[in-house]
């Protein structure tokens, strides 16, 4: 247990700038063009609308309930940039996971040391699947609550209660928890996108992220091509199945109208095997779902070939 | 006291090429073992078999322990340098420090901190920020405050200059090798380690062309520098090799009579250096 907290905090240190610096950015370009925002409004002040009638007219005009469902909607449908960050930041992180210390030779450092492969490799899918959701959500909450705090001092300025107007309306842990529990959700559905990509890290020779995306392409174009051949249609294929995959993951990357809830939705609502609407079930039913099974035996494969192959690799 | 290392029928293939090709192989403790060969001949595959870097065929025991098995359980009792660049780029030298106490129940961080103090390394360090000797001094330092009972190097001071590599032995020597714990070095770089060995193993194209003490050498083997007038003598009693150097000749024997050879011209030991480029030119039939 004490060795692999090491191993997860050797993988923090060595990517410190893509866990921590990277989401840290992020939150600080939310900051900036906040703040762009409301110095814009205010430069504009004597000829269209002044900030304070603008807020005057949110305080009087607009319903509470209304309001109150506006925050909860804005605190999921912001971490959109963070969420597509992480997914990248993720992604490279995996297809470097197995690879760059065989380049750079160092493996041969790390295997000098009493740490099994098993831990090593388990270290790695932990961080990817835990650790880095954890430090981009962490950082989010962060962004919103200094988002909060400005809006908060220039409603007080302008001689409105922030408290009545947002502050007070709702409780924002409801919307930052389901975000959350929609990262640690994601974690597992991913599992074998996440299984594939530490698979490709262990086994390429260099390039890994040719490795990751030229095979499943020309075998989906094969695929494609080969139906077409056969029957003058376009069926399913890999292509499409992992278009599925993705619009019925359980992250909040969506919204619209959906059984008769305007909303944030969770993966893409175009299909109909999964319920969208972003509750606690909804991802539950997902990870109990035959699909996951399927993708965790799947990611069962490629790990086990990982470890395999990490077993033999040394530095050439 | 049973063998650190013991090997039988040690091969390691890659296709069809046998890089190691069937050795036997016995490593008793307390020993300083040099494994010495050309470049190709096999060195490093045999050493990525002992250290479960790599699959292989043959029976092959390490502290009685299948490396191939358990790799992770076997490195708590054995330690390895590769070469001197492999330690991550990236890596702060406290976090080296740190993370090693943390996965290895031998390290004693105050005696790797001391021997650091002696050197130029500090502990904010980056790893890419050290010159290629302060690399090698660090991880010099790591190993021996590692209490293992096996230390393999494998080419350890390539590409340092003379001055680091002297001290790395120096420090090999002095602060760690003790009875209770063995030492398997492969190098080319022959006249670097021969004062330090106390076995000697050379290995030709995968296979072993010699296995002996540095004892053994002393006695087995003798040179004799011939007089341009002894020449044909010396030829006749079967030396092993023969070189020529400044117009004197050279001649290297094994198990010779002595006081005959001594009657032709000057006698000493040979240097490990002549012994191996005798061996290796008489295709292993040493």
């Amino acid at each position: 247990m004490n060795r692999l907290k090491a191993l997860m905090v050797r993988e923090y240190w060595e990517n410190r700038g893509a866990f921590r610096t990277t989401p840290l950015v992020i939150g600080g370009i939310y900051v900036v063009v906040f703040l762009m925002g409301i110095f814009t409004f205010g430069y504009f002040d004597n000829e269209f609308h002044t900030l304070k009638e603008a807020i005057q007219f949110i305080a009087q005009k607009t319903n509470p309930g209304d309001r109150a469902f506006a925050i909860q909607m804005g605190l999921m449908f912001n971490s959109f940039l963070f969420t597509l960050v992480l997914a990248i930041v993720v992604f490279f992180y995996l297809l470097g996971s197995l690879y760059d210390d065989r380049k750079d030779r160092s493996i041969l450092w790390w295997k000098s040391l009493p740490a099994s492969d098993t831990l090593t490799l388990a270290s790695k899918l932990l961080s990817a699947m835990f650790v880095v959701p954890v430090f981009f959500f962490v950082v989010y909450v962060l962004t919103m609550l200094a988002l909060t705090i400005i809006s908060s001092i220039v409603v007080l300025t302008l001689g409105e209660n922030p408290w009545t107007l947002f502050l007070g309306l709702t409780n924002p842990f409801k919307p930052l928890g389901m975000l959350l529990a929609s990262y640690l959700a994601m974690a597992f559905w991913a599992l074998p996108l996440y299984g594939w990509l530490m698979f490709v890290s262990a086994v390429s020779p260099r390039i890994p992220l040719l490795f990751a995306l030229v095979p499943p392409a020309v075998f989906a174009v094969l695929q494609i091509w080969i139906d077409f051949l056969r029957t003058f249609t376009l069926k399913t294929n890999l292509g499409g199945l992992i278009w599925n995959w993705f619009a019925n993951s359980p992250l909040i990357i969506s919204g619209g109208e959906h059984n008769g809830n305007v909303g944030a939705a969770l993966g893409i609502p175009i299909t109909d095997d999964f319920d969208h609407a972003v509750t606690i079930g909804n991802m539950l039913d997902r990870l109990f779902s035959v699909d996951m099974l399927m993708g965790l035996l799947l990611a069962a494969v490629f790990l086990a070939a990982a470890l395999w192959l990490r077993h033999r690799a040394t530095d050439n | 006291m049973t063998n650190v290392i013991e090997a039988r029928g040690l091969t390691k293939r890659y296709g069809k090429y046998k890089a190691v090709d069937s050795i036997d192989l016995e490593v008793p403790a307390g020993r300083i073992v040099g494994l010495i060969g050309p470049n190709g001949a096999g060195k490093t595959s045999a050493l990525k078999a002992i250290l479960g870097l790599t699959n292989f065929e043959g029976e092959l025991k390490v502290l009685g322990k299948d490396p191939s098995r358990d790799r992770a359980a076997l490195m708590e009792d054995v330690c390895f340098i590769a070469d001197v660049a492999v330690l991550p780029r990236w890596a702060r030298v406290w976090q080296l420090l740190e993370f090693t106490e943390k996965i290895h129940p031998r390290f004693r961080r105050e005696k790797c901190e001391a021997y650091l103090k002696t050197t130029k390394v500090r502990m904010d360090h980056r790893v890419k920020q050290l010159s290629k000797g302060m690399v090698a001094q660090l991880h010099l330092a790591i190993v021996m405050a590692i209490d293992v009972r096996l230390l393999v190097l494998d080419e350890p001071t390539l590409g340092l200059d003379i001055l680091y590599r002297k001290q790395f032995y120096t420090n090999l020597l002095n602060d760690y090798f003790d009875e209770q714990r063995s030492i398997l070095i492969t190098t080319h770089q022959v006249e670097e380690v021969e004062h330090i060995l106390s076995d000697l193993v050379f290995i030709q194209e995968g296979k072993i062309a010699l296995d002996c003490t540095m004892d053994d050498v002393q006695e087995r083997y003798i040179e004799l520098m011939a007089t341009p007038e002894t020449i044909e003598a010396a030829r006749a009693l079967n030396p092993l090799f023969e070189r020529v150097l400044f117009g004197r000749h050279i001649f290297l024997y094994e198990n010779a009579d002595r006081a005959k050879l001594s009657a032709l011209g000057e006698l000493h030991t040979p240097s490990v250096a002549d012994l191996f480029v005798a061996t290796m030119s008489n295709g292993g039939e040493a």
